[in-house]
């Protein structure tokens, strides 16, 4: 059964007098273990296909099944109980807790999930061992580097062990070679079995997942294989 | 528990607002502090004019010639325009009441000048009062004794005084036997009365009994301001011992059956009432005024409230992407607001108890901090909170996720 499955996704915005398609139409399916990137130029919709995968929005029209479930028919706190358990995001931008440690950064989904505080902070400390942190605690955003935040932020994403990663435009803050580490980290997630999808419009960043999905205009215009999955 | 987890979040919000919090605790301190204080201090100044009207005792009635519940400004007319008393009226009671035990007749006026060779007082309350006046008021005797009933009858010029005139007038010497000069006619005092001590900045021992003939003989009966003070046999015939009294009195002033009476019966009960009508508007009045106070508190939380979500919408956005459903956002500010109300209160009440207890110590009262001030206080500041909170906190909790992670 696939992970990801849409049928026929349409997102309408309603501007007053004109109605904004951003969303066409799109079908994909999607299976546990896929490394999919998306690309596409501004305003082609790819953001607003990541939102309503990342369960962050709602299509106007369409299904989309996540792991099963139905999630196009759900409410607000519905999709908030998905995003924490099925869903990790890194974004651009990081969007750490300015005023946190790197450590309550990790830990904060987990809060939201309602487990106990050892449990947490184990969970948060391993996170942030496996992204090479766990000197690092104990820092604030403003006291590490780019890198390193969007590090925290890939703990973040993934300490709550979610069916999906959704990365949008994770090198996009950071330096070429500091977003090689970040693209080496994904990789070794990947092959320890997660499913990513990577929004960019880099194509060397691109090269990396298995899958290429071109949006154009709400549409899906094409799709690459870069390698078949092993 | 998650709701721990979400309260400690909002304490570090606070705390990393420290002077944007402590300011809008400082609105909040201010509406709490001045409505507890005058709480405190309307409740402490009510104790004690309760207890000023107890020493009346329990089984005591006054009759007066004005007085009682006054209903309204045509009924205050007719009241003054009544006969006055006549001496005769304490003898009457004394007679036909069987459930009075002890009648006394008062009037009273203010001496300007007391002399004791050449040191002098002025302005001294004199009670021209009869003999069992003793038994019936508050006053209790140190040295000496009070007066007889021969000394009153006689209208003898004895006097029995308050410890203010002993130590005024006889710093260093007993003042039994010695003479004094009331208006400039001599009086031997007696006897001397337990120490009061003042209340509302009135000197209770700044005081003379006399008898009431002497005080007669003296300065004149001033019918007008005659009171009996009966005092009854015990509680259960305080109601008849007034009901017997009524029926002399009306006979004595000639009251028609069909008409009410025309002089008045007051208890310790009826005094305290009657201060508590008057004092109503004056109180509640003061309690509002100053609650205005604690609605601009909440006003000064619900700005601030409105100002952190507006600011705080991306990391808003953050929580909500991870995981936060909408009722953890909404708590998370409640608490925000909550925290700054119930801790504004908090400090508030103590600040307002310490300011109620010195307001009421300059008029010379005691007062014990007002559970019910306490209880109301922290009572409202958490109900400001929460209804000035909550607006806000729904605002939060009601964003949508991508459009506060797109907010800049």
């Amino acid at each position: 059964m696939a992970l990801i499955e849409t049928n026929n996704l349409w997102k309408t915005y309603d501007m007053g007098k004109v109605q904004v398609h951003a969303l066409r139409g799109i079908s994909i399916k999607i299976d546990k273990g896929d490394y999919i990137a998306v690309m596409g130029p501004s305003g082609s919709g790819k953001s607003t296909l990541m939102n309503l995968i990342g369960c962050l929005d709602t299509p106007t029209q369409g299904e989309y099944h996540l792991n099963g479930k139905r999630v196009s028919q759900m409410h607000d706190d519905e999709l908030a109980e998905i995003r924490n358990r099925e869903i990790g995001f890194v974004f651009q931008t990081f969007n750490l807790m300015p005023r946190s440690t790197a450590l309550h950064n990790v830990e904060l989904p987990l809060i939201y999930g309602g487990r106990n505080r050892e449990e947490r902070l184990q969970m948060a400390r391993h996170a942030l061992e496996v992204v090479n942190l766990g000197e690092r605690v104990m820092h604030k955003p403003s006291e590490l580097s780019g890198g390193q935040r969007q590090r925290v932020a890939i703990a973040r994403a993934m300490v709550n062990k979610p069916s999906l990663l959704l990365a949008d435009e994770p090198t996009g803050n950071i330096d070429t070679k500091t977003g090689d580490e970040i693209m080496g980290l994904f990789a070794e997630l990947h092959n320890n079995g997660n499913t990513i999808i990577l929004v960019t419009h880099e194509m060397d960043i691109a090269r990396n997942a298995d899958r290429i999905l071109f949006i154009r205009d709400g549409q899906i215009e094409k799709e690459e294989i870069v390698r078949r999955a092993s | 528990m998650i709701y721990w987890d979400i309260f400690r979040m909002a304490l570090n919000a606070l705390w990393a607002n420290r002077l944007r919090s402590g300011l809008t605790l400082l609105g909040v301190i201010i509406g709490v502090t001045s409505v507890i204080t005058i709480i405190s201090a309307i409740e402490g100044f009510m104790g004690s004019v309760q207890a000023e009207i107890n020493k009346l005792g329990p089984t005591t009635f006054l009759v007066v010639r004005v007085g009682g519940i006054i209903t309204s400004e045509d009924a205050f007319f007719e009241m003054i325009k009544r006969k006055p008393f006549e001496v005769e009226y304490a003898e009457a009671i004394e007679d036909a009441c069987e459930d009075c035990e002890k009648i006394a007749m008062q009037a009273y006026g203010f001496s300007p000048e007391v002399k004791y060779r050449d040191k002098k007082l002025s302005n001294v309350y004199i009670r021209g009062a009869g003999a069992s006046m003793i038994d019936i008021v508050d006053y209790e005797v140190e040295h000496g004794r009070f007066y007889s009933y021969e000394e009153d009858y006689g209208g003898r010029r004895v006097a029995f005084v308050g410890t203010t005139i002993q130590k005024q007038l006889f710093p260093n010497i007993d003042p039994i036997g010695k003479t004094i000069k009331i208006n400039n006619l001599k009086y031997d005092i007696i006897g001397i009365a337990k120490e009061q001590g003042a209340t509302f900045g009135h000197d209770a021992d700044k005081i003379i009994f006399i008898p009431f003939n002497t005080f007669a003989k003296d300065f004149g009966t001033p019918r007008r301001n005659l009171t009996i003070f009966v005092k009854a046999r015990s509680i259960d015939v305080l109601d008849k011992a007034m009901d017997q009294t009524r029926v002399v009195l009306r006979a004595y002033r000639h009251v028609p059956y069909d008409k009410e009476d025309d002089f008045s019966l007051l208890t310790a009960d009826s005094i305290m009432e009657q201060f508590n009508n008057i004092t109503r508007f004056m109180r509640f009045g003061l309690i509002g005024i100053t609650s205005i106070s604690l609605i601009v508190g909440g006003i000064i939380i619900m700005n601030i409230m409105m100002v952190s979500v507006t600011e705080r919408t991306r990391e808003i956005g953050i929580r909500k992407s991870i995981g936060a459903r909408q009722k953890d956002i909404l708590f998370q500010f409640l608490f925000e607001s909550f925290i700054l109300s119930v801790g504004g209160g908090l400090i508030g009440i103590s600040l307002g108890v310490l300011l109620g207890d010195l307001l009421i110590n300059l008029i010379n009262m005691d007062m014990t901090p007002s559970l019910l001030a306490i209880l109301l206080g922290i009572g409202i500041s958490s109900g400001i909170g929460i209804f000035f909170g909550i607006y806000p906190a729904m605002k939060a909790a009601r964003l949508q996720p991508v459009k506060a992670l797109s907010y800049e």
